[in-house]
């Protein structure tokens, strides 16, 4: 018991870095999945490079490459909040490529009509669009949030001090690994549990109304 | 009401209307189209189509498949982009016509002249998120800024003019086609249009289900609304229209009183089509 209290004591930071980066992603993403879509090819295509380009690189080197970035500056940054931006960074790209798939599964007739009734575009956006792209959306969100707190575990190496973090700490210094980290890796999937099932309940929520 | 203009035009936009249209008419068009051209992927589609609508008037457009009727009744709106000619409303030229979609969007005298032109697709292209009273309601509020309160009384309103009181808070999956149909007729009427675009409002339905469109639609043209109609439904322009448009190949090849050119079409192009399309 002693022990899972020690490895709980991680979830705060396991939490934060998660939601924190997905938070931070969810908004960086809206603009750049607009890049995406611009009509500009020189926007569009500027966006599908940083995008292919921030999925290119493995998550543990940009949070190291952050980590030490920030580090050669004046700004001084705790590995959790270096772990969130290294993260965050990554989410950007896939959430903007989630965001995109959302966005093309909605019919063209929908922004026509939108745009017949001479609707303006924050109306169009946010009254028409966005509530019939957030039920395409809210699923590969889920999974790429569960992926995510699990990925976070990577901001262990730059010092973190998340559940990984303190299972490694503990193993190393009671060598008693296994049995560390089988209480680590069910307290990740309890955590994933949660997440899931208000995935699952909004999602529900949302297609509800629209199924015939 | 009747009069006639010329179809396909030259390049000269000054040469419309004829006189013989305004001598009948009295007054300026409601809707005027001078020399609408409209490319496709680089190929045109649409040939320098002229046309005046008079107020009240009900206009059938009819021809065959890819005679460009759809995309000459969406440029009216800029839902389709004319490459050249102009469109005027009430004898004003209508702004907003070249730049990105994105530029449109944001012209603010294009969405005035979108609330003035009813559109009605023929997906319907309701909002599925909404129920059909929140339908009607919504561009009220945000594009007329209506209150809440007088959007929903009008939106009631519209609901009942298309016979769907008591369908207030079904979603539109919930509904057939033909009320889904009427929904998006309320929807557009909720907005005063000076006129209504219909876009073969019937031909995704069930042909029992057309029936109560259609009664819609003569209601509404009974009731003075002015109406330009893409269709296939031949006794809807022989009965109800005014006029009948006859396209061919992007270009306007004979219109007239409906009578006479559903009855007596001069051309062979139109004869053709009357004739295949009556013999089903």
């Amino acid at each position: 018991m002693e022990l899972l209290a020690l490895l709980s004591s991680g979830i705060g930071q396991t939490l934060g870095i998660t939601f924190g980066a997905l938070a931070l992603g969810a908004v960086l993403a809206v603009p750049l999945a607009a890049l995406r879509r611009s009509e500009l090819p020189v926007a569009s295509t500027a966006a599908k490079i940083l995008i292919e380009g921030i999925r290119g690189i493995p998550p543990i080197v940009w949070l190291l490459l952050i980590y030490f970035a920030l580090g050669e500056t004046d700004l001084k940054l705790t590995t959790f909040q270096a772990s969130v931006i290294g993260l965050g960074i990554v989410s950007t790209a896939y959430i903007a490529e989630i965001y995109r798939s959302g966005l093309e599964a909605i019919p063209s007739g929908q922004f026509e009509a939108a745009d017949a009734l001479g609707m303006p575009f924050g109306a169009k956006f946010f009254r028409v669009i966005t509530p019939q792209a957030a039920t395409v959306v809210i699923p590969p969100l889920a999974t790429f949030a569960i992926g995510l707190l699990k990925d976070s575990a990577l901001a262990s190496v730059i010092g973190a001090q998340d559940i990984t973090f303190r299972a490694f700490q503990e193993a190393q210094a009671n060598l008693n690994g296994l049995t560390v980290f089988m209480w680590a890796a069910l307290l990740y999937i309890l955590l994933s549990i949660p997440i899931a099932a208000l995935a699952r309940y909004t999602g529900s929520r949302l297609t509800r109304k629209v199924a015939a | 009401m009747f009069h006639s203009t010329q179809g396909v035009q030259g390049p000269d936009p000054v040469a419309f209307p004829s006189g013989e249209a305004d001598a009948t008419a009295g007054g300026t068009p409601i809707l005027e189209l001078r020399d609408i051209r409209i490319e496709y992927k680089g190929h045109e589609v649409v040939h320098g189509v002229s046309l005046a609508v008079q107020r009240g008037e009900v206009i059938a457009l009819i021809g065959p498949s890819g005679a460009g009727k759809s995309s000459l009744l969406r440029s009216i709106n800029f839902l389709e982009q004319p490459s050249a000619g102009q469109i005027l409303v009430n004898g004003q030229l209508v702004q907003g016509q070249s730049g990105s979609r994105g530029a449109i969007a944001r012209n603010k005298s294009l969405a005035a002249h979108r609330r003035d032109v009813g559109m009605v697709f023929q997906q319907f292209n309701l909002f599925p998120h909404l129920t059909a009273l929140e339908n009607v309601v919504l561009a009220q509020v945000h594009s007329l800024n209506r209150s809440k309160e007088e959007a929903v009384a009008r939106a009631r309103q519209e609901l009942a003019h298309v016979g769907l009181t008591g369908h207030e808070d079904k979603y539109p999956a919930k509904c057939s086609g033909g009320q889904q149909q009427r929904i998006a007729i309320a929807r557009a009427l909720a907005m005063d249009p000076q006129l209504m675009l219909f876009d073969e409002p019937t031909s995704s339905l069930d042909p029992e289900l057309g029936v109560e469109v259609l009664n819609t639609m003569k209601r509404l043209a009974s009731e003075g609304m002015t109406m330009l109609v893409v269709t296939h439904e031949m006794h809807f322009a022989e009965d109800v229209a005014d006029r009948v448009v006859f396209m061919a190949d992007g270009a306007i090849v004979e219109e007239g009183p409906a009578e006479q050119v559903m009855l007596r079409p001069s051309s062979e192009r139109a004869k053709t089509f009357l004739s295949a399309v009556r013999g089903r």
